[in-house]
């Protein structure tokens, strides 16, 4: 799922600062499993909102409304019944719903409330980590299935740097070094062989360093 | 038929009638309710009494298989155990029941005015009346006695005013003859009557009470409302004495040799009550011979009283009672603990009287064939306590022998358990089953509302203004009726409130008053009898939380009220029906522990027909009662305990494992599901089960204290128990020996009393001086508490020359070496000195502690108290229920106890258990978490968050709680991110509506 | 026990605490509760198991929201109270209620009360 995580209160306010009435969109997929903005937040933050206006004696009218996906048109399309009666839309989507809703709606302010971080798996109740950067070449199946671009901070293809620790990355002791998880797993596959081969320079153009990325299937486009 | 109408009566009976049997309840007086419904407050906790009985008392009245005779007294019994039968005669009331609607025009008009016994004789009543407002059933009553027409022959005011035509003085005495399989007698007791005795100015000074009219004089309900004053002139006291053992402890005032248990404990809350009524200016005194605080929890109260409260406690013996020096003050002199003595002025003097058995009992055993024992209580045997000598007549409460309330409870289920038991053959052939009327639905409607606020007599209404509350409330949104009422728990009241629904086809109902802890279920099934969904009813505590607690500030109680009605209108507004739905019960019990207290749980359950399973963690059954030989009584424990296992391992219905200990618990009452690791293999097992009982039972405290284990001469009064019998020889060579009390007790580690110990040391006492008359035994106590008739033994004991002695509670006995012997010395709390005597054997009186109790209660989710024992659900009233539904307690395992006491209680919690056990089906459902699949992102927060495990994805991809798991405590429903997960009940726009109600309005 | 309490105080029962929710309690604030305190059962004896401590992290991130809005986050808390023990409630109660009189009203009440709508 993409993870992500409300913005500091001060600065949603500072995007709302002038406005009277706004509309905050929740959006039901990952950002409500990682509970950023669900249903729930939806209803604190407007809470919050509205509570750290009055206190500035001011009036902020809130519309709230939780979207099954703020990253599909037919979805985003459900608020343009009313979308114009309110001076912004506050997204508490991943920056994909926030695009999503701007587009949508041309002439309408749209704020974001999160800061969308990784695409992650839950560690437990309330613990997220990064697991995949979106690279466009997958290089899974030579990694015993552990992402060294992910979960490297360096993105090494070909091994651990000498920041290695006892099993933990350079940069923090909190984090595994993933090449030490990739050797380890293999072992116990009894596959070490795989990492004799050497990992070409890898091409970043289907990364995003060649642009915007786009999919498109053929055999489903109408 | 239960005989006695009290809370012993009133608890058997409805243990009985919810097993499946059909119950007479024969009660002597116009309503039940008992001594209990007289007192003010009870002890430990200082819960108001009537609030806890008054559920109870309707519930009674209420039920269909319970069928109430008052004003009923038996004549004869014939016939024998399982077909008695029972002639009575019940006496007129002069009323017709069915007319009269309590309206209390009579009583208002009647022109007789006569000492309310009720009130003990501090206040007046009429000749027609109901002895309070909460009796059951309210139906008010003509004293034939007092009446100026049955004296005169003319007068019958009441007639003529009665509203309802209820007045019939043609009614005449029905004699009755009813056949029923088994009788309990709880007959109780009556407090002692101190005017046989001159000596405590009882009667000559009005303000030399007894505890009873102590207690009428601090109820809201008794002559001063509630305000602590002396009867003589109204004035608040400055001082009040109390004085211990009146009527009790005392072979020469006529027969009252024994200790009546519950009036050390009585008087300490009385003192203490008495102090929160003056704001603890009060100076309070109670003069004693021992301090018998032996009940669970009970020193923690005493050590309060002594403490934060500062009520002072004088070990001594009166001298005399004399008027005092100010006008209507009395001079107490007396024997101080030191010997020395002293005098000193009272305003009141409260005498702690004794329970008796009035002759009205002693008759009716006459007549019934039962033996009674030297003091008119009704003789049972040391492992057959609730067994009267008549077979199928059974006996609990006071009658049997002196005891407090969570006793008596227990006692009267036991006894419950013993009738079921000879009688489960009939189970469900006589019984009725309860209809109520069809739903409304009230699905999409405006709410309708009906608001009913309770004066509680003067607990609310004497802080708050209930008028204009009421008043206030009629003006809230969707309030339709809105009325005041002086008991809204009165069983008038619950048909009012019925015909309010129906005449004003109201869909929620409102009830303002006390808490829903105690009262929520009796509104909800009055609403239900009226067709409403149970849950349609909202409370608002004005009582508990607002006039008990805000007495000095009227005006801001008044309007703290409003506010809460005002949040519980909005929170009735948005309430909605739930529905529960039937699950089979699995007709099995599952006791853990296999001692005295869990072997005779496991037959009476077995005898009830039900299957049992016994888990014994240890190879043999027996438990801790295997190292004592004999009661103080002289019976046999061996033998009993050598018989109780024979019967339990040939019972076909009970199946015992040994070795085995529990390894896993789930599922709800009715529906449990327990894994157990069995014998030396450790194999596992899965039972089904509908109940369980812990029976667990407790350990001996190893002293680390007093040379133990150290000194070959030092030894615990076990090891002394087990050396009587098989070492007397050697014994008869003892010259000294000193027993010390309370090792491992009532000390900081320990904060409470063992209850035991003080007769395992008489007991051991008294052998030691049969085997040799010449040894020297020396009791070194704190207080001796050879409570109830056990007092006999310790009386017996200083006759025979054993010797006790008082040592200073702060500071304990050393004990030491000496050439061969040990010498003890301690400060002589008698003699003021301090003492060393040269011993050849110290005896330790060690305390009972729990044993490892966690473990079992983590795993069954049931809370222990700090002392490690099993914690109940409500020390007097539910003494053998635990907070977890279908999980019941008994024997050591709940508190120390001896072991008739572990048997009584053993019994009731095999009462309890087969009382869930014979319904075939139970509800769930109500209170518990709801899905909307719609909202649910199937994110698993619900899943990870549930303390119980219970919701699970299911095939649609969503989470799914099922409603027999579900615990109702709303976890995942503040959890989940989605909103999917709502508390029914505690809806969030529910909690919200009561936020808003509260802020938006002020 | 009826021990006396400040009757600023005013319940909203809860089957258990972990039943409380950030809403409910930045709720209230928003419509000029001065305080809120959640009393659930003692540590380790929840009747529910851990819904005490789930409630106790609650009010805890509340109490920042409230800073990052401006609000003074002592105006939150949490206590555990024994269900029997009436003294530590009424205890409680007062020390809540003294610590809401030296802050003085909630600065949104001052709001509120001038008169802007909910």
């Amino acid at each position: 799922m993409i993870v992500g995580e409300r913005k500091p209160f001060d600065e949603i306010v500072g995007f709302v600062r002038d406005c009277k009435k706004i509309l905050i969109a929740g959006c039901n997929e990952c950002v409500t499993v990682c509970c950023a903005g669900g249903k729930k937040e939806v209803g604190i933050l407007s809470s919050a909102l509205k509570m750290a206006f009055s206190k500035e004696g001011k009036d902020l009218e809130v519309k709230e409304v939780t979207l099954e996906r703020q990253c599909d048109p037919e979805y985003v399309q459900q608020l343009s019944e009313y979308y114009d009666q309110y001076d912004a839309i506050v997204s508490m989507a991943c920056g994909v719903g926030v695009q999503e809703l701007a587009m949508s709606y041309q002439d309408k302010l749209v704020f974001p409330a999160l800061n969308t971080n990784f695409m992650g798996a839950s560690q437990g109740q309330g613990v997220w980590e990064e697991r995949c950067q979106g690279c466009g070449a997958c290089v899974l199946g030579r990694t015993g299935g552990l992402c060294p671009i992910a979960r490297c901070a360096k993105s090494l293809l070909n091994g651990p740097c000498g920041g290695s620790m006892n099993g933990k990355c350079e940069i923090s002791k909190d984090v595994d070094c993933v090449w030490q998880l990739i050797i380890d797993r293999l072992t116990g596959l009894n596959q070490l062989q795989m990492l004799e081969d050497i990992f070409p320079v890898k091409d970043w153009s289907c990364a995003g360093h060649g642009g915007p990325r786009k999919v498109v299937r053929e055999d489903l486009k109408s | 038929m239960v005989v006695g109408g009290g809370i012993g009566g009133i608890q058997a009976a409805l243990d009985l009638a919810d097993s499946g049997f059909y119950v007479y309840l024969v009660e002597k007086s116009s309503s039940i309710g008992g001594k209990m419904s007289q007192l003010d407050k009870t002890f430990p906790t200082n819960d108001c009494s009537m609030c806890i009985l008054s559920p109870k008392l309707v519930e009674c009245g209420n039920h269909l298989n319970i069928e109430i005779l008052t004003l009923s007294e038996i004549e004869s019994v014939a016939g024998e155990e399982g077909d008695f039968h029972v002639r009575l005669i019940q006496h007129p009331r002069y009323i017709d029941v069915d007319k009269c609607i309590a309206c209390g025009t009579c009583a208002e008009k009647c022109p007789k005015k006569l000492a309310d016994d009720y009130n003990t004789g501090l206040m007046k009543r009429r000749a027609v009346y109901i002895r309070y407002p909460q009796a059951v059933p309210l139906k008010y009553v003509v004293d034939k006695e007092n009446c100026i027409y049955f004296e005169k022959g003319k007068c019958r005011a009441c007639e003529k005013f009665c509203p309802a035509d209820a007045i019939d003085f043609d009614q005449k005495e029905i004699e009755r003859t009813i056949d029923v399989g088994a009788i309990i007698l709880a007959c109780g007791f009556q407090p002692y009557d101190p005017a046989i005795s001159d000596s405590y100015q009882y009667g000559r000074s009005p303000n030399v009470v007894t505890s009873l009219e102590f207690e009428r004089i601090l109820s809201a309900s008794g002559p001063y409302q509630g305000h602590l004053v002396r009867p003589s002139d109204a004035r608040e006291p400055k001082k009040i004495a109390w004085l211990q053992c009146v009527g009790s402890r005392n072979t020469r005032i006529g027969n009252k040799g024994y200790c009546s248990s519950v009036c050390c404990t009585y008087a300490i809350k009385q003192a203490i009550v008495a102090k929160e009524h003056s704001d603890g200016l009060l100076d309070t005194a109670v003069f004693y011979i021992d301090i018998r605080t032996h009940g669970k929890d009970f020193e923690k109260f005493f050590n309060r009283a002594k403490g934060e409260m500062g009520v002072r406690f004088e070990k001594s013996r009166i001298n005399s009672i004399l008027p005092g020096r100010d006008e209507g003050n009395l001079e107490i002199t007396y024997l101080n603990g030191e010997g020395k003595v002293a005098k000193e002025d009272f305003d009141m003097v409260v005498l702690s009287v004794g329970l008796d058995i009035p002759q009205e009992s002693i008759d009716l055993a006459q007549k019934m064939g039962i033996e009674l024992n030297h003091y008119n209580f009704v003789r049972t045997g040391s492992f057959d306590p609730l067994q009267t000598s008549r077979p199928g007549i059974f006996v609990c409460g006071a009658f049997q022998g002196p005891r407090d309330i969570p006793e008596t409870v227990i006692q009267a289920s036991g006894s419950a358990a013993a009738a079921s038991s000879l009688l489960s053959g009939q189970r469900h052939t006589l019984t009725k089953e309860k209809e109520y009327p069809e739903e409304v639905d009230v699905t999409g409607k405006e709410p309708r509302i009906g608001l009913f606020v309770c004066h509680c007599g003067t607990n609310i209404a004497g802080v708050i203004d209930v008028t204009e509350v009421t008043e206030y409330a009629s003006k809230l949104p969707y309030v339709l009726v809105a009325e005041e009422n002086l008991f809204t728990c009165s069983q008038d009241t619950q048909v009012k409130i019925k015909e309010n629904i129906r005449e004003h086809q109201l869909n929620r109902v409102v009830v303002v008053s006390c808490s829903t802890r105690t009262h929520e279920p009796l509104f909800q099934n009055t609403i239900r009898e009226a067709g409403l969904n149970p849950y349609l009813l909202s409370m608002a505590n004005i009582r508990d939380q607002d006039s008990w607690v805000h007495q000095s500030n009227k005006a801001g109680a008044t309007e703290k009220a409003k506010d809460l009605v005002r949040m519980a209108v909005a929170s009735a507004a948005k309430l909605s029906p739930l529905y529960r739905t039937k699950l089979p019960v699995v007709k099995k019990v599952l006791i853990v522990g296999g001692g005295i207290a869990g072997m005779t749980a496991a037959l009476n359950a077995a005898g009830q027909g039900f299957e049992v399973i016994l888990v014994e963690i240890e190879k043999e059954l027996g438990g801790f009662a295997r190292n004592i030989q004999r009661t103080l009584q002289g019976d046999d424990v061996r033998e009993y305990v050598a018989n109780l296992i024979e019967a339990v391992n040939h019972h076909e219905k009970v199946e015992v494992l040994t070795e085995a200990t529990l390894a896993g618990f789930s599922g709800t009452k009715g529906n449990f599901k327990t894994e157990l690791s069995v014998g030396p293999t450790m194999h596992h097992r899965e039972i089904a089960h509908g109940a369980l009982v812990i029976a667990t039972g407790a350990s001996e405290y190893r002293p680390k204290e007093y040379l133990y284990g150290e000194h070959e001469s030092v030894r615990t009064q076990v090891e002394l128990e087990n050396m009587l019998s098989t070492e007397g020889e050697k014994i008869k060579g003892w010259k000294n020996v000193v027993m010390i009390q309370c090792v491992g007790s009532r000390n900081n580690a320990n904060p409470n009393c063992s209850r035991v110990c003080c007769q395992q040391a008489v007991k051991n006492a008294i052998s030691l001086k049969e085997i040799n008359p010449e040894a020297n035994v020396f009791v070194l106590h704190k207080d001796i508490r050879t409570y109830g008739f056990a007092e006999d033994y310790y009386r017996k004991a200083r006759e025979i020359g054993v010797h006790f002695m008082r040592y200073d509670e702060h500071e304990d006995p050393i004990v030491e070496r000496a050439d061969g012997k040990i010498h003890v010395t301690f400060m002589d709390l008698a003699l003021a000195r301090e003492i060393t005597l040269e011993s050849d054997q110290v005896i330790l009186s060690t305390g009972v502690v729990a044993g490892n109790t966690e473990d079992l209660a983590s795993k069954l989710k049931v809370p222990l108290t700090s002392e490690q024992f099993f914690l109940e659900a409500h020390v007097k009233l539910r003494p053998v229920d635990t907070q977890s539904d279908g999980i019941f307690v008994c024997g050591m395992a709940h508190s120390p106890k001896t072991i008739d006491e572990s048997i009584s209680q053993a019994m009731a919690a095999s009462a309890r258990a087969c009382r869930l056990l014979s319904q075939d089906w139970i509800d769930v459902g109500g209170i518990v978490a709801r899905v909307d699949p719609e909202l649910c992102a199937s994110c698993l927060v619900c899943v990870r968050a549930c303390p119980y495990e219970v919701p699970f994805i299911n095939d649609e991809g969503v989470s799914e709680i099922d409603i027999s798991s579900c615990q109702g405590c709303g976890v995942c429903a503040a959890e989940c991110p989605a909103k999917a997960i709502d508390l029914l009940h505690f809806e969030d726009t529910q909690i919200l509506a009561q936020i808003s109600a509260l802020l938006e309005a002020s | 026990m009826r021990l006396t309490y400040p009757d600023s105080i005013r319940i909203i029962r809860l089957p258990c605490t972990g039943k409380i929710d950030v809403i409910h309690m930045m709720e209230a604030f928003r419509k000029g509760a001065d305080g809120v305190y959640v009393a659930g059962c003692l540590e380790g004896e929840c009747h529910y198991l851990a819904g005490n401590l789930r409630a106790k992290k609650k009010v805890e991130y509340t109490r920042k929201l409230l800073d990052e809005i401006g609000i003074e986050g002592e105006r939150i808390e949490m206590y555990g109270i024994a269900a029997s023990d009436g003294p530590r409630f009424a205890e409680v109660a007062k020390e809540m209620h003294e610590k809401i009189m030296d802050l003085g009203p909630s600065p949104v009440k001052r709001v509120v009360r001038k008169g802007v709508p909910s």
